[in-house]
């Protein structure tokens, strides 16, 4: 794309003045566009921007960023395939921007956690991913912060435990749920105010295992930090660590061979169908019906066990690196990769079949947890959610990476925006995925698939999209090693979709309300 | 009392205590058999209550004394239930015992115990879980009544024990009425026990519990009473469809061989009840919450149509 019809720099030529846009404005190396922007300016460019139909997808802090401010907070905007990132130096305090953006609540309160930056004006100040524990003034993504065990306080006073919104009135009683759970799954708190069964309020919280991947990935070489991108979520490592390669990539200009783009695109695709295969089987198992849930996890198993003989790795981890891949998959393996492709969709066309015809399966699906699509763009919903909501977001077709400009996802659209809407969008989106791996499978090129140069420093911003939606990560290398590596999953803003897609349902729906988005627990608590 | 009469006390409290485990431990077979799975042994259940036995009991420090008689009185007021009907064996009636309006409330005691002990301990799950099920019993209830009162009319007489007897002796009554009771009687196990479409027995989601919810507080010896009582309810219900619609193998005179033959027979005939029911709940979803009363409407529908065959007819 052409600096020229970019809506980005166009809108911010209206807010900044041609002339002044011209030396604040710097290209990155993967079509996103930087402006500098200082105080006076500030408001009435986010202003103008909400105006104009851009979505916050992140804002983030960094330190050391520019001589003349402790901190530089970067502003990421898109629209359609147009990325604008404002920058802008603080010293310790910001505006909020959370009345105009709702979506940057919780990042202004992760900056605010991790870097010690107070933003005026905000609607929430409580404390985000460190939890009461933490002593006051501990900021641990500060440079000064050495990556050490930090002494967490035993006893929490009850005045300094984390406020709920209340909810009071006749008949309004609290249900708080977690963080331990039934069953095998992440921890995560969820405060739900109920009148009967009705659910009238719900408030998440999370970040019960707080891991400091971005602090631990500072200092080290792009190839350990590949690593730790494979470990932000478990069932997204080929997503998140194909942004994190992209973005060295980029950054150093590695010519990626096109085998090892084919075998990626594979991979992500294979990713996806395993989450959507276990999203659909964990909704059936929520409305109490195991004999259609089973069809799913069992193919979801015959998946991760194709993925095991391809990869070596049932959960395909090992294989991206920058440059490319870190092996070759054999000829013989990619060929038995399509027929298993075949046996798959003729498998699960009889499992959805048997589910869609099952009148009382459709009955609870239908019209439960309805997102609205007024919410897609100011909580910044993509994925599969937000194309069940009527939503026009796939980053594979608004930011095309790798050879998906060649190979075009036709993603389903639907407008309900139910749990119903969603199952039916992640089925078409399984059956698109096992289209695109037999035409990947059958053009595939031969030759190598990594190609090494020298690592070179710079930041970029670069994008995915795991099955959950947008994942956006941005990698500033310094001297040959990470200086800050910055996550944001889909996940981390989809939860907030959930508080809204609850309200007016019954309890015992919420399950499969939350199962019908199944976000990534991990991939929320960096 | 006469002696048969204890020997059938003695006999049928037997019988029901030592096979409802195994129709419980049926079901989930069948379920698992129609999701491609083994399942776990038909044995299962035995060796789940044998462990829990064994296991300490712990109670909430916010729990009273509500929560460690209920079990015993949840059990006790089951079996006593239980005593109504005949498994294997109808003895000559005797006054005192039978009376569909005391079986009713017995359960209805069970269930009562029940809620109180998901209040006690405090926990939200346990509040949510006693809620629901005291919603679904107060629609629920006025259709048992209603479905037994068809069973009345049918037999004629209001007392249990005369219904099994003139059922053996004379026979069933028309198909027709035979098919009418049966499913209202089908729908009446389904809901009393907690099964799909109204309850998930197999569910670890609190947020969706009913049954479960109401007992998830209890622990080792206790629990394990819990989970019996709720095994013998099931198979009291199952005996009283099976035997008034299919009397066949019930005796009435009381001899050793006989009752070997009438338990084999009797564990035959609940075994592919079991299978019906585990077949019943793996072809659908749990309902929503506030349409069940549409599946009771059901219930109450024939039971109504019984009655009003039985007066025109």
């Amino acid at each position: 794309m052409t600096a020229e019809n970019d809506i980005g720099i166009r809108a911010a030529e209206e807010f900044l003045g041609p002339s002044a846009l011209a030396d604040r404005i710097r290209a990155g190396p993967n079509h996103e566009h930087y402006v500098r922007i200082e105080e006076p300016e500030f408001e009435s460019a986010v202003e103008h921007l909400a105006a104009n139909k851009f979505v916050l997808i992140s804002l983030f802090c960094c330190e050391g960023f520019t001589e003349n401010a402790a901190q530089t907070l970067f502003y990421v905007f898109e629209r359609r395939s147009s990325i604008l990132v404002l920058v802008r130096g603080v010293n310790g305090s910001a505006t909020s921007i959370a009345g105009i953006y709702p979506a940057a609540s919780w990042f202004e309160r992760e900056c605010c956690d991790g870097f010690g930056v107070e933003f005026a004006g905000a609607f929430d100040t409580r404390r985000l991913f460190l939890h009461e524990t933490y002593p006051e003034g501990f900021h641990p993504l500060k440079k000064a912060f050495k990556n050490a065990p930090v002494l967490t306080k035993d006893a929490i006073d009850p005045a300094d435990e984390y406020p709920f919104r209340e909810v009071s009135g006749e008949g309004v009683y609290q249900v708080p749920v977690g963080p331990v759970h039934a069953g095998i799954i992440e921890p995560g708190h969820f405060r739900f105010s109920v009148i009967g069964e009705t659910i009238f309020n719900l408030e998440i919280r999370m970040f019960y295992k707080h891991r400091g991947i971005e602090k631990l990935a500072e200092g080290k070489s792009p190839q350990e930090c590949v690593r730790i991108a494979e470990a932000v979520s478990g069932d997204e490592s080929v997503a998140n660590t194909t942004a994190f390669c992209m973005a060295v990539e980029k950054l150093s200009q590695i010519p990626v061979p096109a085998r090892a783009w084919y075998l990626r695109t594979i991979l992500l695709e294979l990713e996806r169908i395993c989450s959507h295969l276990g999203d659909q089987a964990g909704m059936l198992v929520d409305v109490a019906y195991p004999l259609g849930a089973n069809q799913f996890s069992v193919l979801r198993e015959e998946c991760f066990r194709e993925n095991d003989r391809l990869t070596g790795s049932r959960f395909l981890r090992g294989m991206v690196c920058p440059g490319g891949l870190n092996r070759d998959i054999p000829k013989v393996s990619v060929d038995e990769l399509a027929e298993f492709a075949r046996q798959l969709r003729k498998r699960y066309r009889i499992g959805l079949k048997i589910v869609l015809s099952t009148a009382s399966v459709i009955d609870r699906l239908a019209t439960t947890g309805v997102i609205r699509p007024a919410l897609l763009r100011p909580l910044n919903i993509t994925g599969p959610a937000a194309r069940a909501s009527g939503g026009k977001v796939d980053v594979r077709q608004n930011h095309p990476y790798g050879i998906y400009d060649q190979f075009a996802p036709k993603p389903q659209r639907l407008r309900d925006g139910d749990v119903l809407s969603r199952f039916t969008i992640k089925a078409s989106e399984i059956m698109d995925s096992l289209d695109l791996i037999e035409r990947l499978v059958a053009a595939i090129p031969e030759g190598d698939v990594r190609s090494d140069a020298p690592i070179r420093d710079g930041y970029t911003l670069a994008m995915v999209e795991s099955a959950r939606g947008q994942n956006l990560c941005w990698v500033w290398i310094k001297d040959g090693v990470i200086e800050r590596y910055k996550v944001r999953t889909a996940s981390f803003c989809t939860w907030l979709a959930i508080e809204h897609a609850v309200q007016g349902n019954i309890v015992p729906d919420f399950p499969v309300i939350n199962k019908s988005l199944n976000l990534s627990y991990a991939g929320t608590d960096l | 009392m006469n002696l048969d009469f204890f020997l059938y006390l003695v006999i049928n409290t037997i019988v029901v205590i030592t096979v409802s485990p195994l129709f419980v431990s049926l079901i989930k077979k069948v379920k698992a058999w129609t999701q491609g799975r083994q399942g776990p042994s038909i044995f299962q259940t035995y060796f789940t209550l044998v462990k829990l036995l064994k296991k300490e009991v712990i109670y909430s420090p916010n729990s009273s004394r509500i929560m460690r008689v209920t079990p015993l009185v949840t059990m006790a007021s089951i079996l006593v239930a239980a005593l109504f009907v005949p498994l294997v064996f109808v003895p000559e009636t005797v006054g005192g015992i039978g009376n569909i309006i005391l079986f009713l409330y017995l359960l209805a005691l069970a269930r009562f115990f029940m809620a109180l002990a998901g209040l006690d301990a405090g926990s939200s799950f346990g509040g949510m879980g006693s809620s629901r099920e005291m919603s679904i019993s107060s629609i629920i209830e006025p259709t048992t009544i209603i479905v037994f009162a068809a069973l009345a009319f049918v037999f004629k007489t209001l007392n249990i024990f005369d219904m099994f007897a003139i059922s053996v002796s004379t026979g069933s009554p028309s198909p027709s009425t035979l098919i009418l009771i049966a499913i209202s009687l089908f729908i009446i196990i389904v809901v009393e026990t907690s099964r799909i479409p109204v309850d998930n027995p197999e569910t670890h989601l609190e947020l969706t519990m009913i049954h479960e919810g109401m007992i998830l507080e209890q622990s080792g010896r206790n629990l394990a009473l819990m989970e019996l009582s709720a095994a013998v309810k099931m198979t009291v219900l199952m005996a009283l469809l099976i035997n008034l619609i299919v009397p066949f193998g019930l005796i009435s005179a009381l001899t050793l061989a006989g009752i070997l033959i009438a338990v084999f027979l009797f564990v035959v005939k609940g075994s592919i009840l079991a299978g019906i029911i585990g077949l019943f709940e793996s072809s659908m979803a749990k309902k929503r919450f506030f349409q069940l009363p549409s599946l009771f409407a059901m219930a109450f529908f024939f039971s109504t149509l019984i009655i009003i065959i039985e007066v025109f007819s």
